[in-house]
């Protein structure tokens, strides 16, 4: 694979918010979440854990606590931050562990999506509560999680902010000229 | 009703989204509020139709919700217009009652 075959993937990458009633295959699913432990860690210290839930009672349950989560996906993956883990990080641990399930999701969104499955991002969930449901531990924090699903459509595109508003060159300020 | 009769519940699930959200409003952006409310129109609707409750004009309201709530996240000037057009809706229905 090349530059251009990653770039039409992150680029053809979605939101999916709708999903048709189609199962992903096990093996899918693992090569989805094995994407997330692929990903780059702050001082190598993979502070991530990873819940896969595909038990249908189980998604409509953490749907119920979760009002940014939207459709009917087939699976979820919860990605967690483990306090025992990251405190080996100082006092960024936290926040370097949460840059790290950030890229973990991403892997899994561009994998998902390289497999014809669709994905959601979603922070709008009550940590409480999942941690409640899923019987997560204390030092356990529930971050972030992804939806998965065949999407009954691809959407377009949303707007992206143009390169020269957000990249700099050189200094803060000068512009970048592609 | 049992545990399981309530899972199934459709005012139940209604009810834990309204309350899940009121903790999410806290820290989510203030958009977000005007979301959930829509999003829970929309629910109820979905139950109002369910019972025999639900007008043409109240399903238009619904489809109109589900199709353009997401503007939050791309366009929210659009979305606010969005939400301009639903009250005017609703206005109008109450009016012609």
């Amino acid at each position: 694979m090349g530059f251009e075959d990653i770039l039409h993937v992150i680029k053809g990458r979605r939101s999916i918010r709708e999903f048709i009633d189609k199962e992903i295959p096990r093996e899918h699913l693992t090569k989805i979440v094995e994407a997330g432990v692929w990903a780059p860690s702050g001082s190598n210290i993979q502070p991530w854990e990873f819940i896969v839930v595909d038990d249908v009672k189980m998604i409509e349950k953490v749907k119920l606590v979760s009002p940014g989560l939207f459709g009917n996906p087939k699976a979820l993956i919860v990605i967690c931050v483990n306090r025992a883990k990251y405190e080996r990080g100082g006092s960024q641990g936290r926040l370097i562990a949460l840059m790290d399930a950030s890229m973990a999701a991403q892997n899994i969104m561009l994998e998902a999506y390289s497999l014809g499955v669709g994905s959601c991002p979603i922070a709008s969930f009550n940590k409480l509560a999942v941690k409640e449901l899923l019987k997560i531990p204390e030092h356990v924090e529930p971050v972030l999680i992804i939806s998965l699903g065949y999407p009954s459509k691809w959407p377009d595109p949303p707007k992206r902010r143009p390169l020269k508003e957000v990249v700099h060159l050189n200094e803060y300020g000068r512009p970048y000229e592609g | 009703m049992s545990m399981e009769d309530l899972m199934k519940d459709e005012h139940f699930k209604l009810l834990t989204f309204l309350i899940v959200s009121a903790r999410g409003c806290v820290d989510e952006p203030h958009l977000y509020g005007p979301l959930r409310l829509i999003d829970a129109a929309s629910k109820l609707i979905d139950i109002m139709s369910r019972e025999g409750k639900a007008v043409k004009e109240l399903i238009e309201v619904k489809e109109l919700i589900d199709k353009n709530k997401h503007l939050v996240m791309y366009d929210e000037s659009e979305f606010v217009r969005f939400l301009d057009d639903l009250v005017v809706r609703i206005a109008k229905l109450i009016k012609s009652t």
